[in-house]
């Protein structure tokens, strides 16, 4: 193991997108500019995969492979500061493959103007990656808003139906939402005394010198609504239906796979360990919002949908649900269930939209009313399907299972009440989850479909789309099987940052 | 090879065999087919010297652990596990080989024989888990795999409807089911099922929840309502996974966690099964489907292991062994379930696959009032299929009596009323059970695919011949004894007058259910009981469809329109005024915005890149 290669590698990763975008925006041909998109995408996938390789899962506490570069801010405190742990390292390979992923699939997607289509992603995919390597908080939140802004332009051009209206209120929410956090994050750095983004530093500080409740709770409540608001907390969550509904399969995939963590992933490494009392302080109000709300609410909202978008855009807002209830439950297996969720979630929701496309291009619609019969023609999109929407409502294999296991466990301790809650939502997905696949895909062919592949008859999944499909979702079933290749490393990150929040509870059985 | 690998074989065989099939052999049906079958033989050939051995062992390795959570994948082979494990792989490969024949024409065979492997490999890892999680991981697989197999043919809208049902009914019970794991572990610090023996803590709160588990799976009142549907996959699946063995998963669930029960729950529990076997054999009476008179029958003997389960604990005499009086009480229960459990895995499954060969020779026709007659055009399937029927209305001699005698001297001895019931639903058993058999195989053949059937191949003959021979030979000590080890103890044995009661009584139900319906049916065209008594028909056809009609009421009329209200109370209350309001104030700012709009996509491109520069030589104080 050579760190300080690594380390490079994991600057190489994150530059690679951001460098190939500014080319491309250079303007270089556009037969180079696809293959440099690919490569530019397969690169941080790749290092990815080799960091993930080599982390030292014992030590996932420490940040790994870092390095620091002066960007000219040090004055603030702020320095380009990377580097995982055992938190961030999973959600950095989530990243490096669902981008290479949605790339491969905008490759081919024939978008109109696809040469800037693909810049934007591959800003966005930079920002992404550096968003979970930065030890920074400034570069955090610099490299979040970095791959947000994106999001708000191809919705709006590349979009589908509404798609005005949808990247107007994706654009107002989120915006108000990093608003929050912001001022969350500056609070922080300024009622610490560190003087300091650098995480490690203000955990040690922290640590040393706890703020006193009044102001936890206060802090603790803007990141909670700040960063609830991105990640779609119950009831800010009505931007996340529609933008996904509206937004391009590649945007949607890395949107709701892996941006839209950012705000989970902000509770888990800044909120819990540098707000243990705030988050105490608000963990009741989190897990009712969560529990009925997102869970129990919106997971019979999701069974309300008729259009496939939507249908998928609510579930991924109510498995938010989930994730949210791990953080409250404030324990290190809850926050452990939170990263393996949060891996598993984005792979099979990125998995989800880009099948729900490919199912349109055969289909020429969403309705879900109007469909059904279409596994005759196209076997393997439909077991595809099926195994995405399994592996969506929890079923062990998949690595999602073991996210919801775990969050399961942690709630009881926190409230056998709001664990039922939780546990309904699984039979609420199971229900709206098996139901889409049916009418898609089961049944004699509806007639809207019968017109339609009369029109054009539909051909099975072609290999430009197995291809991202099945990364996904071999990477879902590697996890599923063996979840410790991310819960080893997050566990040792997590039992380092958060005892301080529940001092009480580290319930120590023998098993 | 240490035992560790041959466990590890058992339970990685069919994975990968279905890994194969559905990587590489989509389209080669006939290799697939191949391919799963003989992953099921090698099970089979790993599992007799196990069994044979009584090689018992456990080992195991860390699946997951989080703070002070470990989950981890284990294995527990005791006398419980060999028995499962033979009645599991042997029954199992016997399905297996039938299919070959069954399905030897089918488009999708490749996706069909991968599915039996991978239920095979769940129900394997049920069989063989030391540990709760690791036994609801595989409890989910099983589910998986029968809305799979359920599914096959899933062009047709009561297939994808009926493994979409079998699928969330059973999701139901495991809400509970998961719970109280959760529950046991918080409880105990554990859910090893070893260390759970050694130590637990009491609770009613736990095995009652485990139980709604097996309301699902073993499809118990009110969660039954999946089975009968569930008929609409191939019949060997059918036979299989819905009578044979995934069904009786949660038998063995309630035996796995024998230990954690207490008199409260087992009351319950035995409640909930003796209403179970009497309601479906009621149901049974007037099915016309071959396969649905044997699916509510396999819910009604599936009711009747639940019941000797739960009846098996209370006040059972204590058992001196030397000078040591042994704590016996529950294990009696667990005796009498897996003892009927096994017998009804090899006559069920003998029963379902002759239902298979005459469904096959008649071209698909299931409805037993348009067959007949098949007696002597099908010899073989009927004579295998006359021991399937003496076995399970209790003839004496067969497996089926020894392991129904066991339960109703257990009931005998502990409560009357459920002696009553269960006594009755032997009774409608061999009721139901004859007028099946006279129907379809006596008399003249009553349609067209009736005359023209024919025997089938080696394929299918040769399962029905090896399990017609279990049904007979299941029942005695000399083949279930050396199955099942410590557990054949475990059986209730009436000693003396008792025994001569329990003899009598069970004769005397058998040939009383068993007469009646032979000449109360004749073997023809209509149902006789329709026709003489609509009454009586027709009451038990609206009890038969009382808990689908709640069922579809609530789902239609409750649930769909509560999540239409939520849905527009989302739409419009939340989105609409509160948001569009907040909207309106922004606008005023877009109005600033709006010169910016220029229409031209490298435009708003540039002004991002633009912005982001500045924002950064602000912050560096480069201006």
């Amino acid at each position: 193991m050579n760190f300080p290669d690594n380390a490079r590698l994991l600057q190489l990763a994150i530059a690679t997108p951001l460098v190939s975008a500014l080319v491309i925006a250079l303007g270089r041909p556009k037969r180079h500019a696809l293959k440099l998109a690919a490569a530019a995408f397969a690169l941080p996938a790749l290092i990815a995969i080799r960091l993930w390789a080599q982390f030292p899962a014992g030590a996932g506490a420490d940040y790994q492979f870092a390095s620091r570069l002066d960007t000219g801010l040090a004055g603030f405190g702020i320095s380009l500061q990377l580097g995982l742990n055992g938190v961030s390292m999973p959600l950095f390979v989530l990243a490096g493959i669902v981008g290479l992923a949605a790339g491969l699939y905008a490759l081919r997607s024939g978008a109109e103007r696809l040469k800037i289509y693909l810049l934007l992603l591959l800003v966005m995919q930079g920002g992404l990656l550096g968003m979970f390597a930065s030890v920074d908080l400034f570069y955090f939140y610099f490299f979040h808003e970095l791959a947000l802004i994106p999001t708000f332009l191809m919705v709006g051009v590349w979009g589908g139906r509404d798609r005005n209206y949808a990247a107007m209120k994706m654009t107002i929410y989120l915006t108000v939402g990093a608003m929050l956090s912001l001022a969350g994050l500056i609070a922080i750095y300024v009622q610490s005394g560190a003087q300091s983004f650098d995480l490690v530093t203000l955990r040690a500080e922290l640590a040393a010198h706890p703020l006193p409740f009044t102001v936890q709770k206060h802090l603790f409540g803007l990141l909670l609504f700040g960063f609830g608001t991105l990640v779609s907390l119950w009831p800010l969550h009505t931007w996340a239906p529609l933008g996904y509904g509206a937004a391009p399969s590649s945007t949607a995939m890395l949107h709701a796979g892996v941006l839209k963590k950012f705000g989970l992933y902000g509770l888990l490494q800044v909120g819990l360990p540098l707000l243990p009392q705030g988050a105490q302080h608000w963990a009741w109000t989190l897990a009712l919002l969560a529990g009925l709300g997102n869970v129990l609410g919106l997971g019979f909202v999701t069974m309300a949908q008729r259009d496939l978008k939507q249908m998928l855009g609510y579930s991924s807002v109510m498995h938010m649900g989930y994730c949210f209830l791990g953080i409250a439950s404030l324990s290190v297996i809850g926050a452990g269930g939170v990263v393996l969720l949060m891996v598993a979630h984005g792979l099979s929701v990125a998995l989800l939209f880009q099948l729900a496309t490919c199912i349109h291009h055969r289909t020429q619609t969403f309705d879900l009313t109007e469909m059904g019969g279409l596994a005759r023609k196209a076997p393997v999109l439909a077991a595809f399907f099926a195994a995405a929407i399994f592996a969506s409502i929890g079923l062990p294999g998949f690595a999602n299972f073991w996210g919801e296991l775990a969050i399961f466990v942690a709630l009881w301790k926190f409230s056998p009440w709001i664990t039922a809650v939780a546990v309904a939502g699984v039979v609420i997905s199971a229900v709206y989850g098996l139901r889409a696949a049916a009418r898609i895909f089961y049944g004699p062919p509806s007639e809207a479909f019968q017109r339609a592949a009369a029109a054009q008859p539909p051909a099975d999944l072609d290999w430009k789309e197995r291809l991202p499909a099945l990364l996904l979702l071999a990477t879902l079933l590697f996890i599923g099987f063996w979840p410790r290749a991310v819960s080893d490393a997050a566990d040792a990150a997590l039992r380092a940052s958060l005892p301080a929040v529940v001092p009480t509870a580290t319930v120590t059985f023998h098993r | 090879m240490s035992l560790a690998q041959m466990v590890l074989a058992i339970l990685l065989l069919p994975l990968g065999a279905a890994a194969v099939i559905a990587l590489f052999l989509r389209k080669q049906g006939a290799l697939a087919s191949w391919v799963s079958v003989a992953a099921a033989g090698a099970v089979v050939a790993l599992t007799l010297p196990l069994v044979f051995l009584q090689a018992g062992a456990t080992g195991s390795v860390e699946w997951l652990r989080l703070g002070s959570l470990t989950v981890s994948l284990g294995f527990k082979l005791d006398d419980l596990a060999r028995l499962m494990l033979f009645v599991v792989s042997f029954v199992g490969f016997l399905i297996h080989v039938f299919s070959l024949g069954y399905m030897r024409n089918d488009p999708a065979r490749a996706r069909y024989f991968g599915g039996l492997s991978i239920f095979m490999f769940s129900m394997l890892g049920i069989v063989l888990a030391d540990n709760l999680f690791m036994l609801f991981v595989f409890w989910e697989l099983v589910g998986f795999s029968s809305w799979l197999l359920i599914n096959h043919w899933h062009e047709r809208q009561s297939a994808a409807d009926a493994a979409k049902k079998a699928f969330i009914v059973n999701r139901v019970g495991d809400f509970g089911f998961l719970l109280g794991i959760v529950m046991c572990w918080w409880l105990n610090g554990t859910v090893n099922l070893s260390e759970l023996d050694a130590r637990h803590i009491v609770s009613a709160a736990v095995p009652l929840l485990l139980f709604c588990g097996v309301l699902g799976k073993s499809a118990q009142m009110p969660l039954h309502v999946w089975l009968p549907d569930a008929m609409e996959g191939p019949t060997p699946v059918s036979a299989l996974i819905h009578a044979a063995t995934m069904v009786a998963a949660g038998i063995y669930l309630l035996c796995r966690v024998n230990v954690l029960m207490v008199p409260e729950a087992l009351n319950i529990i035995a409640s909930v099964g003796t209403v179970t076997a009497v309601y479906a054999a009621l149901c049974a009476v007037v099915q016309r489907d071959i396969k649905k008179i044997l699916a509510y029958s396999t819910l009604s003997q599936l009711g009747y292991m639940v019941a000797a389960f739960g009846l098996g604990s209370t006040h059972i005499v204590l058992r001196k062994v030397g000078v040591v009086v042994v704590d016996l009480w529950a294990s009696f229960g667990v005796g009498a379930a897996m003892f009927h459990l096994t017998t009804h895995a090899f006559f069920k499954a003998l029963l379902f696959l002759g239902a298979g060969s005459v469904i096959i020779g008649c071209h698909h026709e299931q409805d037993i009032f348009k067959l007949g007659g098949l007696r002597k055009k099908m010899p073989l399937t009927f004579a295998t299929f006359t021991i399937g029927v003496l076995a399970i209305i209790g003839m004496p001699g067969l497996a089926g009596f020894f392991s129904k005698d066991a339960i109703l001297y257990l009931a005998m001895e502990k409560s009357t009323p459920i002696f009553l019931a269960l006594a009755f639903t032997a009774v409608l058993t061999a009721f139901y059970m004859v007028r099946l058999w006279k129907i379809t195989f006596f008399g003249e053949a009553r349609s067209a695919e009736a005359k023209h059937a024919t025997e089938n191949g080696i394929s299918m003959t040769v399962p029905l011949l090896v399990l017609a021979i279990l049904s007979v030979v299941g029942g005695y000590s000399g083949v279930f004894g050396r199955l099942a080890g410590r557990v054949a103890d475990l059986v209730p044995d009436a000693e003396g007058s008792a025994h001569t009661t329990i003899l009598l009584v069970s004769l005397g139900v058998m040939s009383l259910g068993a007469g009646a319906a032979w000449f109360f049916y004749p073997a023809a065209g209509t149902d006789a009981l329709e026709a003489k008594s609509s009454v009586v028909f027709s009451f038990f056809v609206a009890l038969k469809e009382s808990f689908d009609r709640v069922y579809g009421y609530y789902v239609a009329k409750i649930q769909q329109r509560f999540a239409m209200v939520l849905n527009f109370l989302d739409n419009i209350v939340l989105a609409g005024f509160i948001i569009r309001g907040l909207a309106g104030l922004v606008g005023l700012l877009g109005y600033g915005a709006r010169a910016l709009h220029t229409g031209n996509l490298h435009a708003y491109v540039y002004w991002f890149l633009l912005g982001t520069v500045l924002l950064w030589a602000f912050a560096t104080g480069f201006f």
